[in-house]
């Protein structure tokens, strides 16, 4: 037999993909964050639109922002390509709206096991840092030029 | 895991007789870098509309496997009220009739048999299962239409 048994089991892309889909739908999140796929036939697996609620008591309080995640051809053994819909000023965040990996923990530190989910709650959580607690922020609706 | 061996000496000889005595008009190869995921391509069955096209299908087998059935989902896009828009499939097997009994063989003829016989009843896409019981002949041409269309390709 050519092929080996790794010691442990590892997911393929698409469902894995499949599994975070369906952990969106059923909801098992606090709702602060939400995720799914762009097109509902998209068979690649590969666009996501993906939003999250700005925290209390933060520049980004009582805004829907939105974001876009592409997920490749090496997904989850690449991190996601995040970035931006709606304008945002904050750190790790470019002009054009995408977010730099290195701002990021889960994305810096991305392994396969790591979710779209956690993307997003990193980037939430960094909403309420120190850094971002003074930055005025763009018109609400504003978006970033599509790419 | 105590008995990984055995589920994985299942596994090997599950995939090994696949290669050996392959079900008729199904290609099922394991993936090299994963024993795990299996790369099939199951031929349209004759009269029905999905004849003379080649569908695209993985399957993987969890952890809990052979506890848990197998996932599997279709990679070329068809027209078929139990198969949904991302091309997953709504087979009793697969989800609350799975037994261990079961294979990766039988799961593979369940699929190929549903190709033939469309259930618009336990749909999965209501929008294609509504055409379905609506105007069947019709509903067929559209799936005969999207075979040509996307299960063409090599």
């Amino acid at each position: 037999m050519a092929s080996s048994f790794p010691t442990r089991t590892v997911v393929p892309r698409n469902f894995k993909l499949l599994e975070e889909l369906e952990a969106a739908q059923k909801g098992q999140h606090e709702g602060s964050v939400s995720w799914g796929l762009e097109a509902n036939d998209d068979m690649s697996l590969s666009r996501w639109v993906c939003m999250i609620i700005g925290p209390t008591r933060t520049p980004y309080e009582g805004r829907i922002h939105t974001l876009k995640v592409h997920c490749g051809d090496r997904y989850p053994e690449e991190p996601p390509a995040v970035r931006f819909q709606t304008r945002i000023n904050l750190t790790g965040v470019s002009a054009n709206g995408n977010v730099d990996p290195k701002s990021v923990p889960s994305l810096r530190n991305w392994n396969r096991d790591m979710t779209i989910h956690q993307v997003l709650n990193d980037i939430r959580a960094s909403m309420s840092a120190k850094e971002n607690a003074k930055l005025s922020q763009p018109p609400e609706g504003a978006l970033y030029p599509s790419q | 895991m105590n008995d990984n061996g055995a589920l994985t000496k299942r596994i090997v000889k599950e995939s090994a007789r696949l290669q050996q005595e392959p079900v008729p008009g199904i290609i099922a190869a394991p993936d090299e870098n994963n024993a795990r995921y299996f790369k099939v391509v199951i031929d349209g069955p004759s009269e029905s509309p999905y004849e003379g096209g080649k569908f695209k299908v993985e399957l993987f087998l969890p952890d809990e496997y052979p506890m848990a059935p197998p996932k599997v989902r279709f990679m070329t896009k068809l027209y078929h009220p139990n198969i949904d828009k991302l091309g997953r499939i709504c087979l009793d097997i697969l989800k609350e009739k799975w037994s261990p009994a079961l294979q990766i063989r039988t799961v593979l003829l369940s699929i190929q048999a549903l190709l033939s016989a469309p259930n618009p009843d336990d749909f999965l896409d209501a929008d294609v299962a509504e055409k379905w019981k609506a105007d069947e002949k019709g509903a067929k041409a559209i799936a005969r239409d999207w075979t040509e269309k996307y299960a063409h390709e090599t």
